[in-house]
C-alpha cells in the first residue's frame, strides 16, 4: 500500500479522539435526561405490590433518587469522570466489570455477524455483478432484498424452530452448553444468532457491492485491463476490486453500528449473553447506571469504528490523504 | 483464491463445532433448568423477582420453612418456637450444629446480626445492601435478643401473625455473618448461607451451578448439581427442553402444551398457584362508586372464555381475591359472576346508565405475572362493549404503567403473586384502606366491615378463628367487586422424565432437595 501523508494521519487520529469527547458528553446527558425523564421508578418497579409507602421512601433515599436530577446527573458524571461507572441498581455490582464482561459476548457475535455477512455479500454482490441479469444475479438479488426485509426476531424464531427444533443441528440458545465448554462449543452456539444477526447486513452489502462492481466494471481502465489480455479473475480481483472497496468499506462501518443495535433484539431472542439482552432488562427495571453505562459503552465504540473507517479509506486508497 | 480458502475453512471449523457440540448431553447427576431470565442478586436480603428467589432459596434458609406443596408452616433452622400470650414476644429454638457454608457456625448470634444488617440504618454493615422489604416485614420489630447461643426472641412493637410467615420469605434468610464482613457490597455475586445447595459458579448471563452441600444438617440432596440456565425466548425454551438440553423448564407457549403432553419423554407438572389476575375498578369514579356497576361489569365479561381461549387452560376463572389454594382460608361460597350480558345490562340500567358508558383501561404491554394482558384487555374491552360500556385502552410499557396504575385510574389491569402464604398478604395488601397509593389498593377500595376484619385477622392468632375472619371478607369483597375478578394462573412446569420427585410450590419456587435422576 501507498504511504500516508506525512505525520498527517497521527495528528488527525487525535484531532478525531478529542473531538470524540464533547460527542460523548453530550451522550452522556442525552441518556441521562431521557431516561429520567421517562415515567417510571426503579424503587416502584423493584417492590411491586407488596410495597410500603416507608420501604418505597427509604429505598429512594439509599439510592440517591431523591436528590435533584441536576445534583443526580453531576454525581453520575463526576463519578465517570474518574473512571467509575456506580454500581447497578438491583443487582448491587459494579457497572464497569459488568458492561465489560457482556460487551465481550456482544462483540463476538457482531464479529460472526460481520463475518457471515461479508462472506455471503461479498461473494453474491461480485457474482451478481460479474453474471450481470443472469439467473444467480437474479436469485441472490432476489434473496438480498427478502433478506434486507426480515425482521432479526422472525428469523430468529425461525432458525430455532427449524434448525434447534425440527432438525435439532444447533442449540437454540445461550453462548456455550450448560455443562460442556471449549472454542467449538461456543462456535456451535454462534451459529444461529450470526447468521440471524447477518443476514439482513450480508444482503444490504450484496446489493452495495454489485451496484459497486457494476459500476467499476465499466470503466476504461477496466476493458484496458481486459485488452491487455488479464485474465478475468485477476481483472476483477486486481482492477474492480480496489476500486470498488471504498463505499463498501462506507457501508461496513455503518454496519457494525447496526449490528450493534440489532444485536439488542438477537440477543434476547437467542439468551446471548451480551450487553443487549442485559440493556433490555435493565430499561426495564430503570436500572439508571447499567443502562447509561452501557450506552456510553455502545456510544464510545461507534466513535471508535467510525474513525476506523476514515483511517481504512486512506489505507486501501491512496488518493486520499489526511493532511 | 483466498475467498475460496476462507469458505473452506470456514465449513471445516463449522463441521468440527457441530460433531462436538452434537454429543454434549446432560450428566448423569445434574439438573439443568431453564429460567426466564438470569438471578439479578444472590443476597436473599435483595431479591425482589422470582428467578433470584428461585436459587437463593436452594442456598439459604429462614427460621421457619413452609412445607412442599402447601403453605403450612414447618420448622427451619429454628427447631421449634413459642408465641408469648399477648402476641408479642416470639422466642425461637435454634437447631444446633448447623454451620454455614463456610464454617461458621449459626447461631443466636447470626440471627441478631442478619436482621440488625438490615435494620439499624446506623449499623456497620448497613450500607452493604438496600433492603427492600424490610419496614414492610420487620418495621413491627421492636428488638432482637440473643437468650443464649442456642435461642433468639424477638418482640414485636403490636401482634401480628402473619410474622411467623414473614420469616418464611427469603429476605429473612440468614447470610453468613463472618462471609458478609468479608466480601462487603460484593455479597450479592458470593452467597454463603445454610442450605442444602451452595454455589459453585455464576457467570453472568451463561449459567449458575450449584453444587450440594454434603454437610446439611437435613441431608444432603440427591441430585450432585443445578444448573440455571436464563433462556429469555418461549420458543426457545420449548425447543431446549424438547432436545433435552434442559431437565425442567416453566412458561412454554400455551398452545405447545398439548404436543408435549404427548411426549414420551417429558413430563407436564400442572399445580394452582397464590397469582390473582384482576381488573382494579376506580370506586371513587363517579360512575363505578355504584356497586351495581361494577357487579355489571363482572357479569359482562365472560373469564372462562379468557381461561380456556386465551390462555388455553393455564389458569381457573377466580372469583375472588383468593386462590384455592390457601386451603381453609379460602372461602369458595363467594357471589360469583357467570357470563350473563342480559343481567348485567339490567343492572346497568338500574344504575341510571342504560345506554352505557365510557371509561378508560390501562393496560399493560406485557409485565411480571401479567399473563398475556394485550389479548386479555381487547377481549375485556369487547365483551363490555357488547353491554354498552365504551373502555379506551391505553396500553404502555411495564415501569411507565405501574406509576400510572398507582395514580388513579378508571380502570386498570393488574396481577399479584404474593411471596408470603399468609391471607393477610393478598386482602390487607390489596384491599385495606391503609393500603391507598402509593400501596397497592389502586382503586381506593374502602368497606368499614371489610377494613375492620382485615384488621383483626393481622392479630388474631389460630387458624379456626383466622378462617372465619377471612371467609366473611372474601364473601364482601366479592359481592362489593371492587375488582373484575378474571383467574389464578396455573404453575405448569415442564421436565424431562428423568427428573423424579419433582413437586410443585404454590408460589413458583422449584424446590430441589428431594429431587433425583433417573
Amino acid at each position: 500500500m501507498a504511504a500516508v501523508g506525512g505525520g498527517g494521519l497521527p495528528a488527525y487520529a487525535l484531532r478525531r479522539l478529542l473531538l470524540a469527547i464533547p460527542v460523548l458528553f453530550g451522550v452522556s446527558v442525552l441518556v441521562f435526561a431521557v431516561l429520567h425523564l421517562a415515567p417510571g421508578d426503579p424503587a416502584a418497579i423493584m417492590l411491586g405490590a407488596q410495597a410500603t409507602k416507608e420501604d418505597v421512601e427509604r429505598l429512594r433515599r439509599d439510592l440517591g433518587l431523591d436528590e435533584p436530577l441536576v445534583v443526580q446527573y453531576l454525581n453520575w458524571i463526576g463519578q465517570v469522570a474518574r473512571g467509575d461507572l456506580g454500581r447497578s441498581i438491583p443487582l448491587g455490582r459494579a457497572v464497569l466489570p459488568e458492561v465489560l464482561l457482556r460487551f465481550k459476548a456482544t462483540l463476538l457475535l457482531t464479529a460472526g455477524a460481520l463475518a457471515i455477512a461479508v462472506l455471503l455479500g461479498l461473494i453474491a454482490g461480485i457474482v451478481s455483478a460479474v453474471k450481470q441479469y443472469s439467473w444467480l444475479d437474479r436469485m441472490s438479488m432476489g434473496v438480498a432484498v427478502t433478506g434486507v426485509s426480515l425482521p432479526v426476531f422472525w428469523t430468529g424464531i425461525m432458525l430455532i424452530i427449524v434448525f434447534a427444533l425440527q432438525l435439532r443441528w444447533f442449540p437454540s440458545s445461550g453462548m456455550s452448553s450448560p455443562y460442556g465448554s471449549g472454542v467449538a462449543d461456543v462456535l456451535w452456539h454462534l451459529v444461529l444468532p450470526a447468521v440471524t444477526l447477518g443476514t439482513a447486513s450480508a444482503a444490504a452489502l450484496a446489493r452495495l457491492t454489485r451496484s459497486s462492481v457494476l459500476e467499476i466494471i465499466r470503466q476504461d481502465y477496466v476493458r484496458s485491463a481486459r485488452a491487455k489480455g488479464l485474465a478475468e479473475r485477476a481483472v476483477i480481483a486486481r482492477h474492480v476490486l480496489k476500486n470498488a472497496v471504498n463505499p463498501i468499506i462506507t457501508v461496513l462501518g455503518v454496519q457494525v453500528g447496526f449490528l450493534l443495535g440489532g444485536a439488542i433484539l438477537t440477543e434476547t431472542v437467542f439468551s446471548w449473553p451480551g450487553l443487549g439482552s442485559m440493556m433490555v432488562r435493565a430499561i426495564q427495571a430503570r436500572d439508571y447506571p447499567l443502562v447509561q453505562g452501557g450506552v456510553l459503552l455502545i456510544a464510545t465504540t461507534f466513535v471508535l469504528v467510525n474513525l476506523v473507517v476514515d483511517l481504512l479509506y486512506a489505507v486501501f486508497d491512496p488518493r486520499i490523504r489526511y493532511d | 483464491m483466498t475467498i475460496r480458502r476462507v469458505v473452506t475453512l470456514s465449513f471445516v471449523i463449522l463441521a468440527g463445532a457441530l460433531a462436538s457440540g452434537a454429543d454434549a448431553t446432560p450428566p448423569k447427576d445434574a439438573v439443568v433448568i431453564g429460567l426466564l431470565a438470569e438471578p439479578v442478586t444472590m443476597d436473599p436480603a435483595q431479591v425482589t423477582d422470582l428467578n433470584s428467589a428461585r436459587i437463593t432459596k436452594r442456598i439459604f434458609e429462614g427460621l421457619v420453612a413452609q412445607e412442599l406443596g402447601s403453605y403450612k408452616l414447618i420448622p427451619g433452622l429454628a427447631r421449634s418456637w413459642d408465641i408469648s400470650k399477648d402476641g408479642l414476644i416470639y422466642t425461637f429454638n435454634l437447631r444446633p450444629n448447623v454451620t454455614f457454608h463456610d464454617g461458621t457456625p449459626f447461631n443466636a448470634e447470626a440471627v441478631k446480626f442478619c436482621f440488625e444488617r438490615q435494620l439499624n440504618e446506623q449499623g456497620p454493615y448497613y450500607k452493604t445492601g438496600t433492603y427492600p422489604y424490610v419496614k414492610g416485614f420487620l418495621g413491627n420489630v421492636q428488638s432482637v435478643e440473643v437468650v443464649n447461643p442456642l435461642t433468639v426472641q424477638i418482640k414485636l412493637k403490636s401482634p401480628l401473625t402473619p410474622f411467623l410467615q414473614y420469616l418464611a420469605h427469603q429476605s429473612l434468610f440468614f447470610y453468613s455473618p463472618d462471609a458478609l464482613k468479608k466480601y462487603g457490597k460484593d455479597m450479592v455475586k458470593n452467597p454463603v448461607g445454610t442450605g442444602p445447595f451452595k454455589l459453585e459458579t455464576w457467570e453472568p448471563g451463561v449459567k449458575v451451578v450449584l453444587t450440594r452441600n454434603d454437610q446439611y444438617w437435613g441431608g444432603p440432596p440427591k441430585i450432585r448439581q443445578a444448573i440455571y440456565v436464563p433462556i429469555i425466548e418461549a420458543q426457545a425454551r420449548l425447543a431446549a427442553i424438547k432436545t433435552g438440553e434442559i431437565d425442567l423448564t416453566i412458561d412454554v407457549p400455551p398452545d405447545s402444551l398439548d404436543s408435549l403432553r404427548k411426549d414420551p419423554n417429558i413430563t407436564v407438572a400442572e399445580a394452582n398457584s397464590s397469582a390473582v389476575w384482576y381488573v382494579t375498578l376506580n370506586t371513587r369514579h363517579p360512575i363505578l362508586k355504584d356497586k351495581r356497576v361494577r357487579q355489571a361489569m363482572n357479569l359482562a365479561v365472560n373469564k372462562d372464555a379468557i381461561v380456556k381461549d386465551i390462555l388455553k387452560g393455564t389458569a381457573i376463572v377466580s372469583t375472588g381475591p383468593m386462590s384455592p389454594v390457601y386451603g381453609p382460608f379460602h372461602e369458595d361460597k363467594t357471589a360469583r359472576y357467570p357470563y350473563d350480558p342480559e343481567k348485567a345490562k339490567a343492572l346497568l340500567k338500574e344504575a341510571g346508565y342504560p345506554n352505557g358508558f365510557e371509561i378508560t383501561f390501562l393496560v399493560p404491554e406485557s409485565g411480571s405475572g401479567m399473563q398475556q394482558p394485550v389479548e386479555m384487555g381487547t377481549v375485556i374491552q369487547a365483551q363490555l362493549q357488547a353491554v354498552g360500556i365504551k373502555a379506551k385502552i391505553q396500553t404502555m410499557e411495564w415501569g411507565a404503567y405501574l406509576k400510572k396504575y398507582l395514580d388513579a385510574p378508571d380502570m386498570a389491569e393488574m396481577s399479584w403473586n404474593p411471596s408470603i402464604g399468609d391471607p393477610d398478604h393478598v386482602t390487607y395488601m390489596l384491599l385495606s384502606s391503609d393500603r391507598f397509593p402509593p400501596a397497592f389498593n389502586a382503586g381506593f377500595f374502602q368497606n368499614a366491615r371489610v377494613d375492620e376484619l382485615l384488621r383483626k385477622g393481622r392479630t388474631t392468632v389460630g387458624d379456626a378463628e383466622r378462617a372465619t375472619i377471612y371467609k366473611e371478607a372474601q364473601r364482601i369483597i366479592a359481592d362489593e367487586a371492587p375488582w373484575i375478578f378474571i383467574d389464578h394462573g396455573r404453575q405448569i412446569i415442564i421436565h424431562r422424565k428423568r427428573v423424579q420427585g419433582f413437586k410443585l410450590h404454590p408460589n413458583f419456587d422449584l424446590v430441589l432437595s428431594q429431587v433425583w435422576l433417573q
